[in-house]
């Protein structure tokens, strides 16, 4: 509506609850875009409401958690919004930044196709990142969380065959507390079943996800990040949407770094 | 005070002798690992904020079957939109109840749509006393009350009405008798006191 009518601001109680149509939101969101004062308001009416709607807390029945991690394991995430500089002028402060401080600092799209390439000799690289491509963009933030492990003072690589065949890369730091896993050469599994990765330890036996689908033999890179002190990595075939413990036996274990 | 949501201390997978996990790893640093794709994190906020929006959902849509239905899209869009959450604009408890009231409120609204809409006086009353179900979050809930009594009524009414009874603000003046402005005043002046007693920023 108009630009600065009084009376709009005073709708921030309405809005902070939903109890506004869908007119008066766009409206109101139209004022906050330009009202810092008000979307501080806001901020601060919304830790209200939502403090009063958390304080109803009920506990949700325990099926409903191995369904939502099941869901979760077969849904796509949304990549980030970039609120970085226009297009043109990313290719080369992308550049300067890999040549201005020094060959650790790996970009995540190459650290992603580093690792997707097991390490790829620099001739094999080109093509890697290549057939790589459309996946990385997509996957920006992954390649963030994959080149914070490669960069890690204390990164370590470890390879273990898998009994029924193929073999599992994983580097890890315990700085980052994370691990990328690869493999190579999994038997491909009857529709219904899929690989699940583990971690192991003090902490108990925790899902670290399932794999996803092999590309041309390969599957991963893949991020797993909350590794806890005394974790090893194991992996089984569980039923398709993933098990909440593992349910059968592990087909490769691999000790991390203590 | 972000992580603050109800968060529950019943969780076996983060029982004592897990130094390197404790249980009350801050929400936003989770969500940023379930931005990554992490499901070990999924899993801890998922353990924290199922309960919170459970209940305020039930609140809302009544039903358990759809309210559990809601819970669990909105649990699962968390995990799709991870990487959009942004401090910046609120702490992430905030911006997943605010989230999950949305839905909810969409989903009465849409129903109510194709019935005949009928009056829920029973919301402008708050019943904290589901004990039997409830998440023991004793302490948060305790003040919650206090603070929601320290509202004027008309400020209370008007609060409820809207946050679990989806009404509209004018609605909301329907219902209570008095004129739309009056109830805009009271909604933002009743929250603006509730944030104070809660001791939100």
């Amino acid at each position: 509506m108009r630009r600065g009518r009084p009376e709009l601001h005073t709708l921030a109680g309405a809005y902070a609850l939903d109890a506004v149509s869908d007119e008066d939101r766009a409206r109101f969101e139209r004022h906050l875009a330009r009202c810092d004062s008000c979307a501080q308001e806001i901020r601060g009416l919304r830790e209200a409401t939502a403090r009063i709607g958390a304080s109803a807390a009920l506990r949700p029945r325990a099926e409903l958690k191995e369904q939502a991690l099941r869901a979760a394991a077969r849904t796509r995430q949304l990549p980030p919004v970039r609120r970085d500089a226009p297009a043109a002028g990313r290719g080369r402060r992308g550049l300067r930044a890999v040549s201005g401080r020094g060959s650790r600092l790996w970009s995540p799209r190459l650290a992603t196709a580093l690792a997707a390439g097991f390490l790829v000799v620099a001739a094999g690289m080109g093509a890697a990142m290549i057939g790589a491509q459309h996946r990385l963009d997509a996957d920006q933030l992954r390649g963030h969380a994959i080149a914070a492990v490669l960069n890690a003072a204390d990164v370590t690589m470890l390879t273990a065959t898998v009994t029924t065949g193929g073999t599992a890369t994983v580097l890890e730091s315990r700085r980052e507390r994370s691990l990328v896993f690869t493999a190579a050469g999994l038997r491909s599994l009857p529709a219904g079943a899929s690989y699940q990765l583990w971690l192991m330890g003090p902490e108990g036996t925790r899902s670290a996800g399932m794999l996803p689908p092999s590309r041309a033999g390969m599957i991963g890179p893949m991020v797993v990040s909350g590794l806890a002190a005394g974790d090893d990595v194991g992996l089984t075939v569980e039923p398709a949407g993933g098990a909440a413990r593992p349910t059968s036996a592990m087909i490769m274990k691999l000790g991390l770094s203590p | 005070m972000t992580d603050s949501q109800g968060r529950s201390r019943r969780d076996p997978a983060t029982e004592p002798g897990s130094a390197a996990e404790p249980a009350t790893a801050d929400l936003a640093a989770l969500l940023a690992r379930v931005a990554r794709g992490d499901q070990v994190a999924y899993e801890k906020v998922y353990d924290q904020l199922a309960g919170p929006v459970l209940g305020m959902v039930r609140r809302v849509v009544r039903d358990l079957a759809q309210s559990e239905e809601v819970m669990q899209e909105v649990l699962l869009e968390l995990w799709r939109t991870a990487s959009r959450f942004d401090r910046d604009k609120g702490s992430a408890g905030s911006w997943v109840m605010t989230i999950a009231h949305r839905r909810a409120i969409d989903r009465v609204r849409s129903e109510q749509k194709s019935a005949e809409r009928e009056l829920r006086a029973a919301s402008a009353q708050i019943d904290y006393d589901e004990v039997t179900e409830a998440v023991e979050a004793t302490l948060d809930r305790e003040r919650v009350r206090r603070c929601m009594g320290s509202l004027t009524e008309l400020q209370r009414e008007s609060v409820t009405l809207a946050y679990y009874g989806s009404y509209t603000y004018d609605e909301v003046a329907g219902l209570l008798g008095v004129a739309t402005g009056t109830v805009k005043t009271r909604m933002r002046d009743g929250l603006i006191r509730l944030r104070d007693c809660l001791g939100v920023e």
